[in-house]
């Protein structure tokens, strides 16, 4: 059997916050067959996390055989993981995503997104609030950062 | 992270973390050095570092205005 990516240490911090989880979210995953070293390790790190919560539901396409969907969820990239919000069976895309394997920095800021969506609450001021819901133009905001 | 919440709060905005090194064409592209750095509409804007909701707003208000 192979060894899991995430250590009992991390897991039991995990399981910890996770207990601040309250409604479902849903997980969307997009590989591809070829050249992606890290598609293999995401899916796995996503199926393990996802293990530690019944409101996690991952559900695994891939980024050319469902290509109508990546679409519909704007991932042109391999290996994406999309957070949505999931409520009876019905997902609402949020425009949330990571490209790239989730590891370092990346891993908190998952773990903080999927607590953020299952709470259904973004945490703002109320000031950036209303700016946010006032904007009626595309904004798309691409957040570099390394693992390390 | 910050960018996922605004997304959370409009349909309007997307927010895509992205890590520099497996995506290093795209980095290039643009000028990623520092990280966080937060590249706005494909450049119309850029942030480096991690700032408070506020800054954001402010640049977001700056890039905004100048594609109306």
């Amino acid at each position: 059997m192979t060894q899991s990516l995430l250590n009992d240490e991390i897991n039991r911090q995990i399981v910890d916050v996770f207990k601040n989880l309250s409604k479902p979210v849903a997980i969307l995953f997009f590989g591809k067959q070829e050249d992606c070293e890290y598609c293999a390790d995401t899916q796995r790190l996503l199926e393990e996390i996802c293990q530690l919560s019944d409101l996690l539901h991952l559900s695994v396409f891939d980024l050319e055989s469902d290509a109508d969907l990546a679409q519909q969820y704007k991932v042109d990239k391999a290996p994406s993981t999309v957070l949505a919000a999931l409520d009876d069976d019905q997902i609402t895309d949020l425009g949330i995503r990571f490209a790239g394997i989730p590891a370092g920095s990346e891993f908190t800021s998952l773990i903080n997104s999927l607590i953020m969506i299952s709470n259904r609450d973004s945490g703002l001021s109320q000031a950036s609030r209303d700016f946010l819901k006032a904007i009626t133009q595309p904004v798309f905001l691409q957040v570099f950062v390394t693992p390390t | 992270m910050l960018a996922h919440q605004a997304a959370m709060e409009s349909p309007w905005v997307e927010a895509e973390m992205v890590e520099a090194m497996e995506f290093f064409e795209l980095s290039d592209r643009y000028g990623v050095s520092g990280v966080p750095h937060t590249v706005i509409n494909n450049g119309a804007g850029n942030i480096i570092g991690a700032v408070p909701e506020e800054k954001l707003v402010a640049e977001l208000k700056r890039v905004l205005s100048k594609e109306k």
